[in-house]
């Protein structure tokens, strides 16, 4: 059968809409990530903790769903670990676990996003919720600037290390200053490239932008997303200082 | 149709007006619908910038002084805003690594039409008909970074096929292809040229076009320097090619040429047991049970699309943890991490191997440690490699060649008596591929034992001496 792009697109539709992914990012971001809320929110706060693991899981992201719960793992190994130690190495545990069992989630939570939106996706959820194309195209370039700029740097790392330049080496002081010389050009040429590439091909019209991809909400989003009030709810009710469980 | 009428062009402000490389002088061209037109010459010779005039980036992304006019339908290009000249022309550039906007195939086939406001259904209907034809379905809804350079180009010109545009304007599309991936991309091209379409053409690599063209036109410095008609391109010889510092237009498979792997008066360099595979991946990339390569020789490495010729270098190198082969080189076996001591690969993006502000200091940190007259020494190669004068400029701001001239300087200062390149004259016009093959003749005369990784059928002619063909050997 010839090929069509239109089934094809009906078929790669994720879970989510690109907003509920961004809702759940913020919100993470401000509640796991940034601490906010009492004893109230703290029950609210594990079950969200779990929800980026249970998307990736969902849409057969095993690898990042592993390296998510690893670096978990790692985290509270080390809190736990950490009143065992000597007081100098014990700073150090306290220090990386509490940083890892912060961040973690909501890193993961990004990365989903990440993974599972494509850019077209992401710029028609930003053209529904209205914002100007100066932040809607700067922010998309990001989805592929990311995975660029790490391919260069394995590229300059595999180069550092042919040339016997490597921690523990001789220069080991200069190694980071050596890895950005080469890494602040080529982010400049690839991010030059890619602009005059999109350019010529239309980008930045004053025109409505057609985007071919799916989006819209359904019953999952509405779910997810009546929880993001709900959590909100539960905490601005704890500033008022209405007791609700 | 597209006419340049008398356009003088230089990058930067009025008042800079030191950089003359890559600027214009006095060009006229007009170029009828449905023309396929070649622009070539030497680097720097401008044929890039007449492509940025056509399309607009020039002056609305690249800055510059225009004189002149350039006409796309009887519109000057430079009222035109850059989304509407995008109606009218389609580029495919260089780099297949940077001219993507999305990350899926799908997505940056739509993205031109997108952009438009056309219909969804015109453009999933445009999407089909050029999968079909074009024959990419297997490339349709995958991840860009999964995609090698050739299929990456595919995409690149598929897209531009959506968007429909009448004028289509390649920026050395074959730069970083190889002779398969190249042949394909010569079969898009006839694609467009049986539906009309006017195609202009950048290129130093004119082999794969020369039997397609209508008209080829030759620049230097700035200026055209002849014009050839469809006919007196055919009657041209070898040697006037090469005058004007064009590259053959002979269309030769690397594969076709004939070279011994091993001569019986050779010392030979033996490889045992390299055998390489990518995570998760069934099948080794690299499977070399026992080779013999001649020492103080220049080899080429051939091989198709994907046989793994890069992931080789890496491994000889001593870079891939994975592999565990044994290399015998005078006698002496060598592990993994002693070939890291032995072996130094100039590698195809040279800019990402060059780590200080100074070439001086960029071949001083490759000094062995406890060398006596460091100093003297690396100034007395950088002279050889004729680099004196840029003692104190930025590796970064060097151009192509003298960056891998740099590379191959560090790799002399650092005495390995192994020099690997990848793909070094991928992209360099005739005269500085000649320069390359001749530098490394006078490398292996000073004892160096060479593999070159290339598709250049020209570089293996001009200086290879032994020919390992991977993938069958």
């Amino acid at each position: 059968m010839a090929y069509s792009a239109e089934l094809a697109q009906e078929k790669r539709r994720g879970l989510l809409d690109p907003r509920t992914k961004l809702a759940l990012v913020l919100l993470l971001a401000v509640f796991v990530l940034g601490g906010l809320g009492g004893e109230q929110v703290k029950p609210i706060k594990t079950v969200l903790s779990a929800l980026p693991f249970l998307l990736l899981l969902a849409e057969r992201q095993w690898r990042r769903f592993g390296r998510g719960v690893l670096l978990l793992i790692v985290g509270y190994g080390l809190l736990w670990i950490m009143p065992r130690l000597p007081s100098a190495l014990g700073f150090l545990a306290l220090l990386c676990g509490g940083i890892l069992t912060r961040f973690v989630v909501t890193v993961v939570m990004g990365e989903y996003l990440i993974a599972t939106t494509s850019v077209s996706e992401f710029i028609s959820a930003m053209e529904r919720l209205h914002m100007p194309q100066a932040i809607t195209i700067p922010m998309s370039v990001m989805f592929r600037l990311f995975p660029t700029i790490g391919a260069e740097w394995r590229s300059i790392r595999r180069a550092m290390r042919m040339r016997g330049i490597h921690l523990g080496g001789t220069k080991a002081g200069q190694v980071l200053e050596y890895q950005l010389v080469p890494m602040m050009t080529s982010t400049v040429r690839i991010g030059e490239e890619l602009s005059a590439s999109a350019l010529t091909r239309g980008l930045g019209a004053p025109i409505k932008r057609t985007n071919i991809c799916r989006i819209g909400f359904r019953v999952q989003d509405y779910v997810l997303l009546t929880g993001c009030l709900f959590t909100i709810f539960v905490w601005i009710m704890e500033l008022c200082g209405v007791k609700l469980w | 149709m597209v006419e340049l009428k008398n356009v003088s062009f230089r990058y930067g402000s009025e008042e800079a007006g030191t950089e003359h490389e890559n600027s214009l002088t006095d060009v006229s061209l007009s170029i009828q619908n449905g023309e396929f037109v070649l622009l070539t010459g030497p680097s720097g010779c401008g044929k890039t910038t007449i492509l940025r005039l056509i399309n607009g980036l020039i002056p609305h992304f690249y800055p510059g002084v225009i004189d002149g006019d350039i006409l796309l339908d009887g519109k000057r290009v430079r009222d035109l805003e850059l989304y509407d000249t995008a109606k009218l022309v389609g580029t495919v550039f260089q780099n297949p690594r940077s001219q993507f906007y999305n990350v899926d195939t799908t997505g940056e086939l739509a993205f031109g039409c997108e952009n438009q406001g056309l219909s969804e259904t015109e453009i999933y209907n445009r999407i089909d008909d050029t999968v079909a034809r074009f024959q990419i379905e297997k490339l349709m809804d995958r991840s860009i970074f999964q995609l090698s350079d050739g299929e990456k180009q595919k995409i690149a010109c598929a897209s531009v096929d959506v968007s429909g545009t009448g004028l289509i304007l390649l920026d050395e599309p074959s730069a970083n292809l190889d002779y398969e991936a190249t042949m394909a991309l010569r079969e898009l091209i006839k694609c467009w040229q049986s539906q009309g379409k006017t195609i202009i053409a950048a290129e130093h690599r004119i082999a794969y076009l020369w039997d397609l063209i209508d008209r080829a036109v030759i620049l230097r410095e700035g200026k055209i320097i002849r014009e050839l008609s469809c006919e007196e391109k055919n009657s041209l010889s070898p040697n006037e090619l090469a005058s004007m510092g064009l590259r053959s237009n002979q269309l030769e498979s690397p594969e076709q040429i004939n070279l011994p792997i091993l001569e019986s008066q050779d010392q030979a360099l033996l490889l045992r047991g390299f055998s390489f595979s990518y995570p998760r991946a069934k099948k080794a990339i690299v499977d070399i049970p026992e080779l013999r390569l001649a020492e103080g020789e220049i080899t080429a490495v051939t091989g198709s699309n994907g046989v793994g010729k890069t992931s080789f270098l890496n491994c000889l190198c001593g870079l891939e943890a994975r592999c565990k082969g044994i290399l015998e080189y005078k006698g002496k076996s060598y592990d993994r991490k002693a070939r890291q001591q032995l072996c130094f690969m100039v590698m195809q993006d040279t800019g990402n191997q060059l780590f200080t502000e100074s070439v001086l200091d960029e071949v001083l940190i490759s000094l062995p440690k406890g060398t006596q007259n460091g100093n003297d020494r690396a100034i007395d190669i950088l002279r050889q490699l004729d680099l004196g004068a840029f003692l104190d400029r930025h590796p970064q701001s060097l151009s192509g060649g003298q960056k891998q001239r740099l590379a191959i300087a560090c790799a002399l200062i650092s005495e390995r008596r192994i020099l690997l390149l990848d793909e070094p004259t991928s992209g360099l016009d005739y005269t500085h591929m000649i320069e390359t093959a001749e530098l490394l003749k006078r490398l292996r005369d000073m004892g160096t034992t060479i593999l070159v990784v290339t598709h250049d059928s020209e570089l293996i002619h001009s200086c290879c001496t032994r020919k390992v063909s991977l993938g069958n050997s």
